[in-house]
């Protein structure tokens, strides 16, 4: 034995059990292009991490896995991998929800059936002695906050390429308390004729996940340890994992740290977004007070490569806007930014070498090789919009593949934000496909809307089944002017509820592609009950965002 | 129909005011016992409107009553609450109440918009919701397993917080075994002595042992009805199947369920035996969709011959062991543990009652009975019998596409009728 590697997936797995039969663990962690396989022998409403280690074991990667009762999902990972010939060992073992001396015991009795059914697979008897050396040793070091921004992780499984980014943008993980996150059991001092039980006990108290049934420690020492420690916390969670959307909203009441809400699938697909979200967060953490401008004949410029437009501004050393533009991004970013930036060059009548300080922001900000520094988008609106109106508390964003929200202080510095999760839904893009299924231009579309005369609802939030629902309404013959409306308010309905996670406040302003459509607007404004602000030109406030940190740039 | 539609447009507008839509809940109910619940269709056997009635009336019992009542999932074990005249609050059965009234999205959104995941089972997001607006008046204590559905214990955790009222977590092995048994009587006995000093009263074991027997005799119609249902006609709702999950589950022991599973197992008799297509449906039905309702409710051609929930337990009860008995209820229940329990479980059902066809429902959010839908479809198949899964939503009808469901739904009838 001792080649292949035992997989788990859970931190409750008693790893130093499996390797005192001389095997090495592997906690599962994988990164799925897609989920075709799994789909195909589950349902694709299940568990995102759950279906992702199903693809693995249907690939063949993991033979011997050793899974904890953790949920509904991992039940049924159980049931589907138990008819799977290229399993050779799968075993589940039941992990109480609670940790008296009962729930001790009754685990203490699973891990001795555990062993017995290890040793008749492998053939090599439990070595005792090799499994007390191995509680003896020390293997977790604990993380200390260092100077800098310091980062815990909480929530649901977070994959190592979260983890990654976030150290790659600076930060310092001080912790991770996911349920996947590091086994931190103190195991030192075990011995005697009981010692699976003391192991069980030291198992089922660590610091609890969301399945089990008392989980006030998860909340007790936020404020005793947690708070001290880190200047920010990511929480995440995983598509279909439902468990900890009721741990966010406790946390979000028991911490007035900044945290950040990340929900991915774990798939290999939504990487960008994710990054763009936890750089803005860190950046938020960072951020300084801007240095005062001594210089008035600098020119300074600011890049927003969207997923749709590239966007340009040029700014004077007086924050006046000397020009700007806005070009359809085409398939590189690199082109679409030159062309964008030559045109409000010629506008301005400047040449390259006058602009002292390019910085790029949007979704192709890394693409852009001839910007000085990259600043996410979050950041950048920001500043942008506080510098158009500084009674603006609360921008909503909605371009073309992104919605956010954004929560900015009397300074214009971001306090809070959301983005919807990878999916079209209420984005520029949905309008795009709906202004085609229903043969409009984006313009009419967007004065359509108050010919309606009849209330209809949209009630698909998805683009591919909104589509259809459309489609259906223009067979039943109903007014393209009504359709549009309810499509509206649908994307209203959205945007509100993004809203609501991080909660109102005036005033709001609105930008990006879609702030153009002014029956968008006029539903949204119907939802919350406020007048929105939107800008002269909603699409370049983060470009005149990243130019207005451009001038800071030169200064400091 | 516009009525109830106009009724549910008034709760939800007054989302904000909780005692104005207690209120408008508590007509509802009264008006839906009083005077809906007799203008049923002359096809509806009379049993189903005797349930149709008690189902109102334990509903309306602990929502009039909060200082007596509890909330309870479906699978806890509420003949303890039976026994000391506590009225269970039974917690996915109130979330479908909000449907039939026509104001489940109202809540659903509600408990969106607190930050509950969206992916979460409905009848979940809409009791959250309704939690969370004050909707619901406040009971003395709750109690929920663990078993089968994940959702339960991170509802009854949020919203017992916010009431800020005791909350009783049964935590259910995954396995049946002596030691399993004992860890879950354990459980109930302290469980049993939290409800006394919140209720001051004692609970009087003869009584327990009595609401068991009551429940043992109360199956034996269910399993005669059974019988019967082999070969007898027996005209049906989707509303009725998710009824009696009301006295399959919560409400056996009481004595208005012993006397609908008598009434029930004496009325099917008179009815004819009748060339049909019968289908057994597996999971949740969603009562309020349109073509479902319009295919099967009290329908001469296609006939629901009951819902595998109604059937997950039949076992007789040791009544002179109470705790004994219920913890073996839970722990041997046929949806706690593997899947292949559950597939052994519905395929006995299936090969007594010999359907034409299967149809499965995924339920959104829950993982639980989707998950194994693919290993379902195999084991039904192998029996060679035609097998549909429809995914939807038990209550919320935004979740359910009226047009994939038509056409699924009437290709697979083509097959049976074939």
């Amino acid at each position: 034995m001792g080649d292949v590697m035992v997989g788990y997936v859970c931190k409750y797995t008693p790893i130093h059990i499996i390797e005192s039969f001389g095997e090495k663990v592997h906690k599962i962690d994988p990164l799925p292009a897609n989920f075709d396989n799994a789909d195909c022998c589950t349902h694709n409403n299940m568990c995102s991490y759950v279906k992702a280690v199903l693809e693995e074991c249907l690939a063949g990667k993991i033979q011997r896995i050793v899974l904890m009762n953790c949920c509904d999902s991992v039940r049924r990972l159980y049931d589907v991998l138990k008819l799977q010939p290229t399993i050779e060992f799968l075993y589940m073992l039941d992990l109480p929800r609670k940790a008296d001396e009962k729930g001790c015991i009754m685990l203490a009795k699973e891990l001795n059936a555990f062993i017995k059914e290890y040793e008749k697979f492998s053939g090599i008897n439990f070595n005792k002695e090799r499994f007390v050396e191995l509680l003896h040793e020390q293997r977790n070091s604990r993380q200390y906050a260092k100077a800098g921004v310091n980062i815990g992780i909480m929530g649901a499984r977070c994959e190592s390429s979260i983890t990654e980014i976030i150290q790659n943008a600076g930060a310092n993980i001080v912790f991770n308390l996911a349920c996947n996150g590091d086994n931190v059991i103190e195991t030192n001092g075990f011995n005697g004729e009981d010692i699976i039980y003391q192991y069980a006990k030291t198992l089922l108290n660590q610091y609890p996940c969301m399945r089990m049934a008392d989980t006030t420690k998860r909340y007790a020492v936020l404020k005793k340890d947690i708070e001290k420690s880190i200047s920010g916390l990511i929480f995440h969670t995983v598509k279909f994992c439902d468990m900890y959307s009721f741990d966010y909203t406790k946390i979000k009441e028991n911490l007035s740290l900044p945290v950040l809400k990340l929900e991915t699938d774990y798939s290999l697909q939504s990487e960008g977004q994710i990054r763009t979200r936890i750089e803005a967060f860190i950046e938020a953490l960072k951020t300084k007070k801007p240095p005062r401008l001594t210089s008035n004949s600098a020119y300074v410029c600011g890049i927003d490569s969207g997923s749709l437009s590239t966007n340009v501004v040029i700014l004077d050393g007086q924050r006046n806007i000397l020009a700007y533009s806005i070009v359809p991004t085409g398939a590189k970013t690199v082109d679409s930014a030159t062309e964008a930036f030559e045109n409000a060059l010629a506008r301005a009548n400047l040449t390259r070498s006058d602009i002292s300080y390019i910085v790029s922001t949007g979704y192709g900000r890394i693409g852009i090789p001839f910007s000085d520094k990259r600043v996410t988008e979050i950041t950048c609106h920001g500043r942008g919009a506080h510098f158009l109106n500084n009674s603006v508390r609360t921008i909503i964003d909605i371009g073309g593949q992104d919605s956010k929200i954004i929560r900015i202080n009397n300074k214009g510095d971001v306090v809070d934000f959301v983005m919807n999760d990878k999916c079209s839904a209420g984005t520029g893009r949905f309008l795009e496909v709906m202004a085609k299924t229903l043969g409009l231009s984006l313009e009419d579309m967007s004065k359509e809307a108050a010919n309606s005369k009849e209330e209809l609802t949209i009630t698909s939030m998805c683009t591919v089944f909104a589509e259809s629902e459309v489609i259906s309404l223009i067979a039943k013959n109903k007014d393209k002017a009504d359709i549009i409306k309810g499509l509206n308010k649908s994307i209203a309905g959205r945007t509100l509820s993004l809203l609501e996670r991080i909660g109102r406040k005036k005033h709001y302003m609105m930008t990006g592609g879609v702030a153009k459509n002014s029956g968008v607007v006029q539903a949204l404004e119907e939802k919350i009950g406020e007048k929105i602000f939107v800008p002269e030109e909603p699409q370049i406030i983060g470009a005149l965002g990243a130019a207005l940190i451009a001038l800071e740039n030169i200064k400091s | 129909m516009d009525m109830v539609k106009a009724y549910g447009n008034f709760i939800k507008k007054s989302a904000e005011n909780p005692k104005t839509a207690q209120k408008l809940i508590n007509l509802g109910l009264a008006i839906a016992y009083h005077w809906l619940s007799r203008r049923h269709d002359k096809k509806m056997p009379k049993s189903f409107k005797y349930l149709n009635r008690i189902c109102i009336k334990f509903m309306h019992q602990p929502l009039k009553n909060p200082n007596n009542s509890a909330w309870v999932n479906l699978f806890a074990p509420a003949e303890i609450l039976h026994a000391m005249d506590i009225y269970p609050l039974f917690i996915e059965a109130f979330a479908s109440f909000l449907c039939g009234f026509e104001c489940e999205d109202e809540y659903i959104d509600r408990a969106e918009r607190a930050g509950i995941a969206e992916t979460l089972c409905s009848y979940h997001k809409a009791f959250l919701g309704a939690g969370i607006t004050g909707l619901l008046p406040k009971p003395k204590f709750a109690v929920t397993t663990s078993m089968i559905c994940d959702a339960n214990i991170g509802t009854f955790r949020h919203l017992t917080d916010m009431y800020d009222i005791p909350c009783y977590v049964i935590d259910i092995p995954n396995y049946y075994s002596p030691d399993a048994e004992e860890y879950v009587v354990d459980q109930l006995k302290e469980m049993v002595c939290i409800i006394e000093d919140i209720m001051g009263r004692k609970l009087d074991e003869a009584r327990l042992k009595k609401v068991l027997m009551t429940e043992n005799q109360t199956r034996t119609f269910l399993k005669k009805y059974m019988d019967s249902l082999e070969y007898k006609y027996f005209p049906t709702t989707l509303t009725m199947e998710m009824f009696m999950l009301f006295a399959s589950h919560t409400f056996m022991g009481r004595q208005e369920t012993y006397r609908f599973y008598q009434m029930l197992y004496r009325e099917i008799d008179s009815y004819p035996q009748k060339q049909v297509k019968r289908i057994f449906w597996i999971h949740l039905l969603p009562y309020y969709q349109t073509t479902l309702k319009k295919y099967f409710n009290l329908n001469d051609k296609y006939q629901i011959l009951g819902c595998d929930l109604n059937f997950d337990f039949l076992d007789n009860m040791d009544y002179n062991n109470p705790y004994k008995a219920l913890a073996e209820k839970m722990i041997k229940n046929q949806y706690n543990g593997e899947y292949q329990r559950r597939i052994e479980g519905i395929t006995k059902i299936i090969k007594k009652l010999k359907p034409d066809g299967v149809i499965n429902f995924c339920h959104w959010g829950c993982k639980q009975s989707s998950g194994g839908v693919i290993l379902l479809r195999k084991a039904i198949k192998d029996m060679g019998i035609p097998f549909l899964s429809l995914d939807g939503d038990g209550i919320d009808k935004r979740n359910s596409h009226d047009g994939q469901i038509k056409t699924r739904l009437e290709a697979f009838l083509e097959i049976l009728d074939g």
